[in-house]
This record gives structure tokens, sequence and C-alpha cells, in this order.
């Protein structure tokens, strides 16, 4: 007798652990519910049983596992809020076949549901005095009347159970909130790039030769960057630089902007703040900003140092201005000005060519010049600059130049 | 899945079933649907041979029950063999023992049937 006593406890404590482990398993929660239920029973060799899940809205039971019983899952009990109450008060399994077990209404009112799921025990599932659910169960297959023992033994199961259920619904809930901030998220980034287009096309209107200019700088300046193998926050930075690198120009009189004649000394000095007036504009926003900030005010910089505003030389000027400074030069020459018209493709690279580290950094001319490669072999799925530049423009004549340049200058930038 | 992962075979009209440790988990269902198949054939004797099953657990248990109980609802006969002192123990404790016929082993099993035959 002894030893059945001691067979019974060693598969209680080893059911409670297959369930501890079960509930915690990532597992599809319908598997989790299932074994539980198979656990439950199996303790107690209990033919059959069925649990159910609580919602307030509807109140209803929803049978959402069963076992040893057919076509009860999906199967609902409603209930009034007095019954919610009274069974969410209840800290013992209850007999239903007991005459005065508080729920005599419920009970008669649910008999046929109660006939079909064999139903002699119900035992509430409550996690901080709320009801998650019910577990009905069979009688012993022995037939024997379930003993104080049995009752405490369910009663735990009962709790574990419940547990599962209730953090289930947390995370689902969490997984449903994360979801939601993933969204606002991505709608702010949306509306974000959206102003700096806005802010972008702002500029380009001062200037009446410049329509599209920063949304091109923008496009060739992402390009190039992730020709040099940029990415993530740094490349969508240098792209939002590329937009707003001329914003000082608000500041700056409209007609020494569309002035058509060479400017004077005055007048220079005046377009030449720019740079430093939108560093000023772009400076006090948080971050990235301080970075983009920095990349305005160096897009007018020299790789030899004879740019402004600081006269930077090489590598002390950002790579972001870099490569905006190359990008905002080769749009220039792409498009007419007040003073001429625009060159021709060859011409432009020509002069890239010739500025190479005098103006334009190296291993940027080398990058831009395999990009425009790539675009004319039709190795690259995307074509951004080739839209921009037209096609009057001979292209073998083209390919032989860019690869020219670039074995010119590769050598040099892998150097540095 | 399917009954098919659980090994068996038919011995003059007895089936015998070796559910491993399949018993004791979810999967073990499949042991049940294949009773049920084994019944709807026609086949009225079992025989679960679980020799190949060390320690069952509270899920083998229920689904244990779901088996006896298959199988007296077709009106089958089920023997269990090869059931070791622990597992026996326990389905004395859980009072298995009075739904259940053990024979020793699967032959003793299979000479009960062809006898009672
Ligand atoms: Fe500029």
């Amino acid at each position: 007798m002894i030893k059945l006593e001691m067979r019974k406890m060693l598969h209680t404590i080893a059911a409670l652990t297959d369930l501890g482990n079960e509930i915690n398993s990532s597992k599809d929660f319908d598997e989790v519910i299932r074994t539980s239920l198979h656990t439950c029973l199996g303790t107690l060799a209990i033919p059959k049983g069925a649990i159910a899940r609580y919602s307030a809205k509807p109140r209803q039971l929803k049978i959402v596992a069963a076992k040893g019983l057919a076509g009860v899952v999906g199967q609902k009990i409603e209930l009034g809020v007095d019954e919610v109450a009274k069974i969410a008060a209840r800290t013992r399994p209850i007999k239903l076949t007991a005459e005065r077990n508080g729920l005599a209404h419920f009970v008669r009112r649910n008999q046929e549901m109660f006939n079909k799921l064999r139903a002699h025990l119900a035992v509430p599932m409550i996690v901080q005095g709320e009801l998650i659910g019910v577990i009905y169960l069979s009688e012993k297959l022995s037939g024997e009347a379930f003993s104080d023992d049995d009752l405490t033994i369910i009663n735990t199961i009962a709790r574990h159970i419940g547990l599962a259920f209730y953090n289930q619904r947390l995370i689902v809930s969490l997984k449903r909130r994360a979801e939601e901030n993933r969204r606002l998220y991505k709608e702010m980034r949306q509306v974000y790039h959206d102003v700096v287009r806005a802010f972008g096309s702002a500029i380009d209107l001062k200037d009446a030769y410049t329509k599209g200019h920063s949304d091109r700088v923008a496009r060739y300046s992402e390009a190039i960057a992730r020709e040099m193998g940029l990415s993530g926050e740094e490349l969508e930075n240098i792209g939002v630089a590329g937009y707003l690198h001329d914003i000082g120009k608000i500041t700056v009189d409209r007609a020494i902007i569309n002035n058509p004649r060479p400017l004077t000394e005055r007048e220079f000095k005046e377009l030449n703040k720019h740079a430093v007036t939108g560093y000023e504009i772009l400076a006090n926003i948080r971050h990235p900003w301080q970075e983009i900030a920095y990349m305005t005010k160096c897009h007018h910089e020299k790789v030899d140092g004879t740019g402004y505003p600081q006269g930077l030389r090489g590598d002390e000027i950002p790579l972001g201005s870099r490569i905006v400074t190359l990008a905002d030069s080769f749009d220039a020459m792409m498009t007419d000005r007040p003073y001429r018209v625009r060159l021709p493709l060859e011409k432009a690279l020509n002069d890239v060519e010739r500025n190479t580290n005098s103006q334009f950094d190296a291993r940027v001319v080398t990058a831009f010049c395999r990009l425009l490669l790539k675009e004319l072999n039709g190795a690259s799925r995307e074509r951004i600059i080739i839209p921009m530049i037209g096609l009057k423009f001979d292209r073998a004549q083209i390919v032989s130049q860019l690869e020219a340049i670039i074995s010119q200058f590769e050598e040099i930038s892998l150097a540095v | 899945m399917n009954g098919m992962e659980v090994k068996a075979k038919l011995v003059e009209g007895t089936a015998i079933l070796y559910p491993g440790a399949y018993l004791n988990q979810l999967r073990g269902e499949v042991i049940e649907h294949r009773c049920q198949a084994l019944l709807d054939q026609g086949v009225r004797r079992l025989v679960i041979n679980f020799a190949e099953t060390e320690l069952i657990n509270s899920i083998g248990i229920s689904i244990l029950l779901g088996v006896i109980e298959t199988v007296n609802a077709a009106n089958g006969t089920l023997l269990i063999s090869n059931l070791n002192e622990s597992n026996r123990e326990l389905f004395e404790m859980l009072g298995l023992l009075s739904h259940l016929c053990i024979e020793e082993t699967e032959e003793r099993a299979l000479a009960k049937f062809h006898s009672c035959a």
C-alpha cells in the first residue's frame, strides 16, 4: 500500500513537471492545451474531459479541447453575470451532480450540454480572481469517488492550465501592440521622408533653373554611397543630406541666385554663406541630424583644401559631404544654367576627371564611374543616373572613358 | 499525422501494436486512430506490447484510456503484454487492472487469444 501511495505521488509530480514544461514550451498553443488536458486526465485515470475558455464579451465558455468526447469542441455555454462571479469565487472543483452546489439553476439550464460532456466535475481556472475558463471532468475509470487529495491535485493542474491561458492572452496583446508600434513607426518614417522631400522642393523653387535638383542630388548621393558599400542609417542620412544640402539658400536673395551675369565678389560672399546657414538651420534638430547638418556645412569643401567655409582637406571632410559634392556638381553640369547650357556627358566626365583629387575625392569618383558603367552595361537592375541624363551620347565612347577614369584612380583610392 | 507511424503487425487475425515512446506524447493519439482503423477492418483482438515503453506518463495513461474505450465500444478484446513492474504498479494504483488483461509476453497473449478461438 505504501508502495502504491509512493507510485501515485511520483506519477503526480511527474505530471505536474510535464505540465510545466508543456506550458513553457514554444509549441502551438492549441497543442499545449490538448496535451495539458491529456496530462490532467491521465494523472487520475479520468477517461473523458474538456477544457472551456471563458470570454467576457459575450459572456460564455467555449470548449477548446476535448478528450473521449465527439463533437463538443466549439460548443458554447452561456453564463449570467452572477454565475461568473459565483464560479470565480470557487476555490475547489464543483460537483455538478451535487444537489446543493450553489449553481443549481446554471446546471439545470445546461444539463444537456453537461450530459454531452459526461461532466461530473467542473474545475474553474482562476488567475488573480479572474475567471479564465473551466475544466470539465468525467468520473474516474475506476468509478471511485474523487478523494480530497484528488481534488487538490486537480485544482493544482487547473491553476497551471489557467496560467497558460492567461500568459497566452498577454503575449497575444503584446504582439498586437508591437505590431501597431511597427506600423506607426513606418508611418512616421514615411512622413519624415515626405517632409525632407518637400523641403528639397522648396529649396529648388527658389532657383528657376534647379527644378528637381535636390531630388536628383539625393538619388545620386544615395546610389554612390551604396556603391561604396554603405548601408542603413548612414546611407539614409547621406540621401537626406542630398535633399537638404542647399537649404541655406532660403535666406539668400533670390536676385543673387537667379542672376544670369557673373556674380560680384560681394554677391559670391553672400551666396557662399548658404553652407553655414544650412548648418545652423539643421544643427538644432535631434540625432541623426547633427551629422546631416555637418554634411550640409561641408558640401562646398574641396579635398585639396581650397573649398569653403572651413578649407578642410581630404578625410577631414565627412564622406557624405564628399559624395554630395560630386552629385551636386555632376547634376549642375548636366542641367542648363542661367549662364550656359548643359554640358555633353563626355565633357562633364572630363571635368570630373580633371578635378579629381582637387575638388573631388578619388574614391567617390571611381564609385560613381563604376555605378554609371554598371547602368550602361545593364549589370545594375536599378538605373538611377541614366534616366536623368538622357541618351545623347556615344555609349562605347563613354564606357571606355569611364574605364579609363576608374583605372587611373582606382589604385590610388584602394591605397587610401 | 497518420496511424502508420505506430509499429504494428497482424498475426492470425490478432493485431499487435508496439507504442514505444509514442504513447507518452500528443502524437500518441495516432495509436487510438490506428486501433479504430483496425477495428473498422474487422479486427477484434488486439495486443499492446509495452516492451519498448519504459515509464508511462500521464499523457500515456490518457491515451491508453482512449484505446480501452475504443476497443470496448467495438466489442473487441484488448490484452497488454510485456508491462514492466513500475508500469504495472501504476496501472494498479489508477485502477486500470480491472479493465485490462495483462499477459507476461506477447506469445502468451497470442496463445490466450488462440486457445479461446
Ligand atoms: Fe550648395
